[in-house]
């Protein structure tokens, strides 16, 4: 074995002789942005071989790699495999991390009645004594015990409870399962949780008053494996116990949310006698552990669509014994649960006229009601406003350039937290996106001229500078390139697409649109009229839009706290239309059309 | 400058409004559909394709480019037909089974129609029997796209059902994709890699020595 130590975070690691540097740092859990699962095609986990025997630079390490970089002892951690020795120490440079989202889970909540799918019955037990020698279970009153099949693990928390007060006791059940025993007078609670393929937004609930007790947000851990949905299913499918590997990641990240919100309310995990999660259908399936190999293979179909509920304990879930998880139905392979949340949260089926929803992220979600009639699409939107494939792009963390304006023939920005700018999060990119339009310095086609003072770099190759060197955190410029724009084009060309295509169907135009919902962490943050003015969004009044926010994680707290909203998940499943984009006869047509910048691209 | 320069610099602008009214003025002025192919639109893709590979132009101006350029040929295709025009070769083109990555593809089909290929796109999600059926009609190129290492395999099977139905000598096999490297393209028994549509226009030039 050797022993290999990633600097500066402190982590150790002993693997076998032959293992890369990039899976000893995801089984020591640090996490290195690997976009490509590991394939050698990203070229973003770089890192430096400090001390100790490793690989030769390869002809992949090369190509991702200038000399300049090679030089200074760059490597790529998934091309560079350990060789015996003692101690390999790698050097893990900040920008190779994958930066710690800004926790996203606030959302608008519109009022719903508490009706909670649990049931609770407070129970008194009769003491034993010489005369009545039957079990505790048997002694209950207030049921009829024979009526019930507690299994073990739920029933081990009864004698104690019954004994520490004075006989009594609570049972908390779902339909006929015993989900806990709790102590009399215990508040019975609820997990809600949005398992996003970049972020996780955990709630602590109660199941008597509806209240929320705790909010926790965190990092899905499974980035370590992949960035977007198709490398981890990639990840799922080569490597013997991806899967295996991948649910682990993920259990553990919401125990550790669970924890966290607990901590919050000062409850014991315990008390949580319901869940809740909503995701992406790849979430879905890598939560449960349901096989993934035809979700990354066209036609992309889900093990399941319909709701599922299952024991928790089953997943690793460490809440009360008997607690179930529910999670809500699938539309179809690419779009899951989570967007049929958000559609309950917006109560987007429930409006008069037409209505619009998006989920903006790698993959965005888009359905319309149109007069009752409900459509649904997914187009491939990219994570250049997550932040990658951007020259300087970065998740929203502290230093990320979140706005910029035009003033003076120049961009000005401000960062989250006032920190020393060390790069672009997506909000950043769009408005620097439509600031350099507004200001000439792009064209409609999203070209550059060479004819402002900002506009730096040879031949093509030209970027704007934000941030001169000397003003960011880091020493380095932060700038937007001519690539960028290019793939900031290609997004946003997708959802506007989507959103044509889909008004379309319905046989509309785009003007008829009534209300726009946009959900989603990107979504919350992006200045309207700038993603007008670039075309990602109908030029509609901007009183139509409503920024929503986490509505997935919202929807995932309605359904833990109101038994009927599962029903009106179902029946929302049944009413919506999927539209597969990519083999749409128009789809090239418009996508086309609506990479330029330009509220209205429409010939 | 002259209505065919028009007509060029149109399309190389990507203005598909514009070039259809001048594509019709050009024919009742009775320049030849072959002229306005060649030394307007095959010309001006050529451009674009120029303009690409220097670094000028980004997938964006050049899908424009392609979309007004298909405009003008939707134009002329039936003049050409009627008065006998041979394209440069026939291109089969498809992403391949299990993947429905659609824009690459496409971007390559219109690059080799704007070069004068005549080109039959299968689409999405081709399997590879549809291959071999469209071969049998007849092709000079296969052109397959994957954009995913899932599916990425189903290019070399495709490759081994066009040996099986004995026609691997007929038409040369272009692949191409975010995760295919020319490495694998030799692996699986291609003839030609192409990293973008515009070099895929060049390598089906000199594969097929048009």
């Amino acid at each position: 074995m050797t022993e290999i130590a990633f600097q500066p975070i402190g982590r150790r690691i002993a693997v076998q002789p032959g293992t890369t540097l990039l899976e000893a740092a995801q089984d020591a859990g640090v996490a290195l942005s690997a976009v490509c699962g590991g394939a050698g095609v990203c070229g973003d986990c770089r890192v430096r071989v400090l001390q100790g025997r490793v690989s030769r630079l390869n002809d992949v390490e090369r190509d991702h790699l200038t000399e300049a970089e090679q030089a200074s002892g760059l490597r790529l951690a998934c091309q560079t495999i350990v060789e015996a020795a003692d101690t390999v120490v790698v050097d893990v440079p900040r920008e190779s991390l994958s930066a710690s989202q800004r926790s996203q889970v606030e959302g608008e909540e519109l009022p719903l009645p508490v009706d909670p799918p649990i049931a609770v019955y407070d129970l008194a037990v009769t003491p034993p004594s010489v005369d009545d020698l039957r079990g505790d279970w048997e002694r209950v009153r207030g049921i009829d015990p024979a009526q019930w099949q507690p299994s073990a693990l739920v029933l081990a928390d009864l004698p104690t409870i019954a004994r520490a007060h004075g006989w009594r006791a609570r049972m908390i059940a779902h339909g006929r399962h015993i989900a806990a025993f709790l102590p009399p007078d215990a508040e019975p609670l609820g997990f809600a949780v949005d398992v996003g393929t970049t972020g996780l937004a955990a709630y602590l609930v109660s199941l008597k008053s509806g209240d929320t007790l705790g909010i926790a947000g965190a990092t899905n851990p499974q980035i370590a494996y992949g960035e977007d949905v198709m490398a981890r299913l990639t990840f799922a499918a080569r490597d013997r116990h991806g899967a295996q590997r991948l649910q682990t990641a993920i259990v553990d990240g919401l125990n550790d949310l669970l924890h966290e919100v607990c901590r919050q309310g000062g409850v014991p995990p315990s008390r949580v006698v319901e869940a809740v999660a909503v995701g992406n259908t790849a979430m879905h399936h890598l939560l449960l552990g349901l096989p993934t190999e035809q979700l990354g293979t066209a036609p992309y179909v889900p093990a399941v669509c319909a709701a599922m509920l299952t024991p928790a304990r089953d997943l690793g879930l460490r809440l009360a014994p008997g607690a179930l998880l529910y999670l809500p139905p699938n539309v179809a392979g690419f779009v899951g649960a989570d967007h049929v949340a958000m559609l309950l949260a917006t109560e987007t089926a429930e409006q008069p006229g037409i209505t619009l929803a998006l989920d903006i992220g790698t993959n965005t979600e888009i359905s319309i009601n149109a007069h009752g009639q409900l459509w649904s699409c997914s187009t491939a939107s990219g994570p250049a406003f997550e932040g990658a494939h951007i020259r300087d792009g970065m998740r929203a963390a502290d230093g990320a350039i979140e706005r910029v304006i035009w003033q003076d023939g120049a961009l000005h920005w401000l960062t989250i937290n006032h920190a020393p700018p060390v790069g672009l999060c997506g909000s950043g990119i769009l408005d620097a996106v439509a600031m350099l339009r507004a200001g000439g310095v792009i064209s409609e086609m999203g070209a550059m001229t060479r004819d402002h003072p900002a506009v730096q770099g040879e031949n093509h190759n030209l970027w704007y500078e934000i941030v001169p060197a000397r003003r960011t955190g880091h020493g380095r410029a932060v700038g937007l390139s001519r690539a960028d724009i290019n793939e900031v084009q290609l997004a946003k060309a997708a959802i506007r697409a989507g959103i044509k295509l889909l008004t379309e169907r319905a046989g509309l135009s785009e003007s008829e649109i009534d209300r726009v919902i946009v959900s989603g962490a990107f979504g919350n943050y992006i200045d309207l009229e700038n993603a007008i003015a670039i075309g990602m969004f109908p030029a509609l009044p901007l009183e139509r839009f409503r920024q929503v926010g986490n509505a997935a994680g919202i929807g995932a707290k309605r359904l833990l706290v109101n038994a009927g909203e599962r029903e009106r998940a179902a029946a929302l499943v049944a009413r919506l239309r999927y539209i597969e984009l990519t083999n749409h006869p128009d789809f090239t047509d418009r996508f086309s059309q609506a990479v330029k910048l330009t509220p209205d691209p429409w010939d | 400058m002259s209505l065919i320069e028009e007509i060029r610099q149109t399309v190389i602008d990507g203005q598909a409004k514009l070039v259809v009214p001048k594509v019709e003025q050009a024919l009742a002025e009775g320049i030849a559909p072959e002229t306005i192919l060649h030394d307007g639109l095959i010309s001006a893709m050529q451009e674009v394709g120029r303009l690409f590979e220097e670094g000028e132009y980004f997938v964006p101006e050049m899908l424009i480019a392609a979309r007004a350029m298909k405009a003008a040929l939707a134009i002329l295709q039936p003049l050409l037909v009627d008065q006998g025009v041979e394209p440069l070769g026939r291109v089969v083109i498809g992403t391949v089974k299990g993947d429905l990555h659609d824009i690459g593809k496409s971007l390559v089909a219109m690059m080799l129609e704007g070069a004068g290929f005549q080109v039959v796109d299968l689409g999405v999600d081709v399997a590879p029997e549809r291959f071999v059926e469209e071969l049998q009609r007849g092709a000079d190129i296969v052109a397959m796209s994957a954009l995913l290492t899932t599916t990425m395999p189903n290019m070399r099977t495709t490759i081994e059902a066009i040996e099986a139905a004995g026609l691997r000598n007929q038409a040369v096999i272009l692949v191409g994709g975010a995760p295919v490297t020319p490495a694998y393209a030799t692996e699986i028994g291609a003839d030609g890699y192409a990293p973008d549509a515009s070099s895929a226009v060049r390598v089906a030039r000199q594969l097929t020595g048009k």
